[in-house]
């Protein structure tokens, strides 16, 4: 009895030491490009597309495991390994298609912040220059694990999406239709939307992130059953936090036929929980989650690109040792922020699209990825399962499909 | 470039050419080479090519260079006939070393700089018939080279700068200086060359930088190829968090090799990290002598002198003449920490006084050793705390000081740097509480 108690303990210890890159990653993808992408898909489709989230949650658990055991067995990066076995030019290739994606993302992560800033009434000429020299300090001088604690915190903010679900008493029962009967259309913003949402809840930086951050934590191939747990953690966090965005914008803002065009009209969704506090709720909210993946994109791209040509890298390296690093690290955050503070610019839109180009650029990552996990010589006995491969190969071919189909109904009217 | 039938070439340039045989008939084209050991230069030489065909059913097979008739610009004619190329070969799981699979694009040592680098392009040597392995390519040409845009790039750059330092200037590392860092798949260690065995010539304070910046496959395979020496004296200067994250991928025989034979005082710094039942496990199968010293070291506070002192020292016997004292110091290959102090003992092993090489060597080889010792006997307790052991050294400035248990029984020593890093936190600590502001 006594026995099994202290094992019991010795595995939850064994757990937390492991938790993390999983739980994180999920984190991060919550972040402006995925709030603005579940708050328009909820205001302007209503239920429409919850179905998309069951097949979304085993893709992503899928993707995301094939990354942590690629970690564990190999011991290597994503981008060392699309090195190592495919040469310079498909290195090159996928690290300008992951550069461009994470350039939007980032865009998008600074966008958030400029709506905020219109939302708190703070000039966004101040702040959006303030939070871009903050995350670059925070990385460089300051230190970025005892802050990520903070970010994390912060992120109960998603906790009030859930209680203004149940507060807006939906129904139910149309909630658990719309979830598992798909309801299809062919049509531009229908196609638009539904990329936007994969692309944003399986983004492609959220392979390199998590395999580096695996890495990182050196767990063994033993332990690596609590890997796994962490992963489906987090895919259940950023999903269920998802449909209820989906849920609260569409009981709210849907039924009453309000677009969302503005970062404003996204945050009455939350009225029904804080009245006419809702702005500063989902201001703040907004702002820590942009926040917190501003610090990570632009850290995550030069890691991912330095690794994969070869260059030196690192925060710990001086910046004659590593110039290509820190170059490309200051200038997406540069050029982030700057591109959001060019009058017009329509922050919701930069967020939506540059979801929508993770989705378009998700499958090439997808195809290296399941080329490289099925090398015995990598992999030895922890190859994918077919099921695996099809599962991800099924992703890859709806991808590819849903993206033609998107060019096709822009070009057909 | 070419004369006296020498010149150099790209493996980039190499790979994927096609391959004839001896009627010019199209048999696959060139996958990758296998090196090995030449006789006459450090740089390895083709000994094989491997031939691929086929685009999704691929089959290898595998040529001797020797059978190499000629090698243009577009292909490579061997001396076969297609019929005699056998594509039955499984190309993985060689144990030899492969330029494709091995080196290019992959992280190697670069021994003289001591760091690691990704590997762009190799550059090959041509003598006669031979293809010599010379350097490695890291520079941004080579990796331009690869991706099919040198000539592109190059027509800009000498717009703009005729005399620019990127198109003289190629960034070659000479495959001297490279240590691969293949794994080779049966024995789990780093594949040595044996015309390199230089690893083991690295410091090993520099061995352990190196390590630090791999992955800890890697890290693994690259420790399990040094010598046991080397590998403890690494041990040594890890802290614990690496010491750990090796331990745990390290098999319990290796272990037991790497703490019997590291310093008794950092063997029981490391000790004292791990849980009990392993040490107790580790110590009940260690040879007697070396678990008897160390569990009694573990027994000590880790401040205070017997918990920082090392057991290796060199005690001689007071009735030796300075000769034989000379005779035996010569004939010992123990390795002590510090053989700057040599120790004189009775019979009982209690401490007499200290002496130094210089002393023994200045007196007449008959004379006895006594004569040699120090005026001052100095030497303090295993409960002494560090505070004390740094007063007795800088008043009496030495750096070793002996240690004695209460019947005067020599029982180790503590060099100065086994107690710089507490003096340091000491220190430290002091000028923080005098500057608590900063």
């Amino acid at each position: 009895m006594k026995n099994k108690f202290i094992r019991y303990w010795k595995s939850i210890l064994i757990f937390f030491a492991i938790m993390g890159p999983g739980i994180i990653t999920a984190n991060v993808d919550n972040d402006a490009g995925g709030i603005a992408t579940y708050s328009v898909c909820g205001a302007h489709f209503g239920y429409k597309l919850l179905w998309s989230f069951i097949p979304i949650v085993i893709a992503l658990i899928v993707i995301q495991e094939m990354c942590s055991r690629m970690a564990v067995v190999t011991g290597k990066g994503l981008a060392d390994l699309i090195r190592e076995e495919f040469g310079v030019k498909i290195t090159f290739y996928s690290m300008i298609i992951l550069i461009l994606a994470n350039f939007g993302n980032t865009m998008a992560e600074f966008a958030g912040i400029a709506a905020s800033a219109e939302l708190l009434g703070m000039n966004k000429f101040i702040l959006v220059p303030l939070c871009a020299w903050f995350v670059w300090f925070l990385i460089l001088k300051g230190n970025y694990k005892s802050v990520e604690k903070v970010f994390l915190a912060a992120c109960v903010f998603y906790v009030s999406y859930i209680i203004s679900g149940f507060i807006v008493t939906p129904d139910w029962k149309a909630v658990g239709t719309n979830i598992i009967k798909p309801s299809i259309e062919f049509n531009r913003p229908y196609l638009f939307m539904l990329i936007g949402v994969i692309g944003t809840t399986i983004a492609p930086w959220m392979q390199f992130y998590q395999q580096a951050a695996v890495v990182e934590k050196e767990i063994k191939i033993k332990d690596y059953a609590f890997n796994r747990l962490d992963v489906i953690i987090g895919a259940f966090i950023v999903n269920i936090v998802a449909i209820f965005i989906i849920i609260v914008c569409a009981e709210t803002l849907y039924v009453n036929g309000i677009h969302i065009s503005t970062a404003a009209d996204a945050a009455k969704s939350l009225r029904p929980l804080a009245g006419n506090y809702c702005y500063l709720l989902f201001a703040i909210g907004l702002l820590n989650a942009s926040l917190f993946a501003a610090s990570i994109l632009p850290l995550s791209t030069a890691y991912t690109v330095c690794e994969g040509m070869g260059w030196e890298l690192g925060v710990n390296k001086k910046f004659r040792e590593a110039p290509q690093f820190y170059w490309l690290y200051s200038v997406i955050i540069l050029i982030g922020a700057i591109s959001v503070l060019i009058p017009g610019v329509n922050f919701v839109k930069v967020m939506l699209i540059s979801q929508v180009a993770n989705g378009i650029l998700l499958p090439f990552v997808l195809i290296l990825m399941l080329l490289l996990i099925n090398r015995k010589r990598l992999m030895g006995e922890h190859t994918n399962s077919p099921i695996y491969n099809i599962i991800t190969w099924a992703v890859i071919v709806i991808m590819i499909l849903l993206s033609a189909g998107l060019v096709y109904t822009s070009f057909s009217h | 470039m070419n004369q006296n039938g020498k010149m150099f070439l790209y493996f980039s340039q190499l790979v994927n050419i096609d391959v004839v045989d001896k009627e010019e008939k199209h048999i696959g084209s060139l996958y990758d080479v296998i090196v090995g050991q030449s006789e006459i230069a450090v740089y390895p030489k083709a000994t094989h090519l491997i031939i691929a065909k086929g685009l999704f059913n691929r089959r290898y097979a595998v040529v001797p260079w020797g059978l190499v008739k000629e090698r243009t610009k577009h292909s490579i004619e061997i001396n076969l006939s297609s019929k005699e190329v056998k594509f039955d070969i499984p190309v993985n799981n060689r144990e030899k070393l492969v330029l494709k699979r091995d080196i290019l694009d992959q992280q190697v040592v670069d021994i003289s700089n001591h760091n690691v680098i990704r590997v762009n392009d190799i550059h090959l040597l041509i003598v006669e018939r031979d293809l010599m392995l010379a350097h490695v390519d890291i520079g941004a040409r080579g990796f331009i080279r690869r991706l099919g845009f040198e000539k592109i790039v190059d027509t800009i750059v000498r717009l703009f700068n005729e005399k620019a330092i990127y198109l003289n200037k190629e960034k070659l590392i000479s495959w001297k200086h490279i240590q691969p860092l293949s794994i080779n798949p049966v024995s789990k260690t780093i594949k040595v060359d044996v015309s390199q065995r230089q690893l083991n010539d690295i410091h090993p304070a520099d061995l352990s930088e190196i390590m630090l910046n791999l992955d800890h496959k890697h890290r693994l395979a690259l420790f399990r190829t040094l010598d046991l020496d080397t590998k403890s004296e690494i041990f040594s200067l890890l802290d614990f968090p690496e010491q750990k994250s090796l331990l745990d991928d390290l098999s319990y025989k290796e272990t037991l090799e790497i703490i019997s034979n590291m310093p008794s005082d950092k063997a029981v710094d490391l000790l004292d990290e791990l849980p009990k039942e392993s040490v107790n496990k580790m110590l009940s199968v260690m040879e007697t002598p070396k678990a008897k010293k160390l569990s009694t070291l573990l027994g000590y506070k880790s401040e205070s002198a017997g918990g920082l002192m090392t057991t290796e020292f060199f005690a001689l016997p007071q009735q030796m003449t300075v000769g034989e004292a000379l005779a035996m110091i010569k004939m010992d290959d123990s390795k002590p920490e510090s053989m700057q102090y040599l120790y004189i003992v009775d019979e009982k092993g209690q401490l007499l006084g200290a002496t130094n090489l210089r002393r023994l060597i200045s007196l007449d080889p008959k004379e006895n050793i006594l004569k040699a010792k120090f005026r001052n006997n100095i030497f303090i307790y295993p409960t002494d705390s560090v505070k004390e052991i740094a007063v007795l050294m800088e008043k009496y400035k030495i750096n070793v000081i002996p240690v004695v248990n209460e019947e005067k029984i020599l029982q180790g020593i503590i060099t100065v740097d086994d107690i710089l890093d507490h003096l340091i936190s000491i220190a430290w600590r002091r000028w923080r509480k005098k500057n608590p502001a900063i």
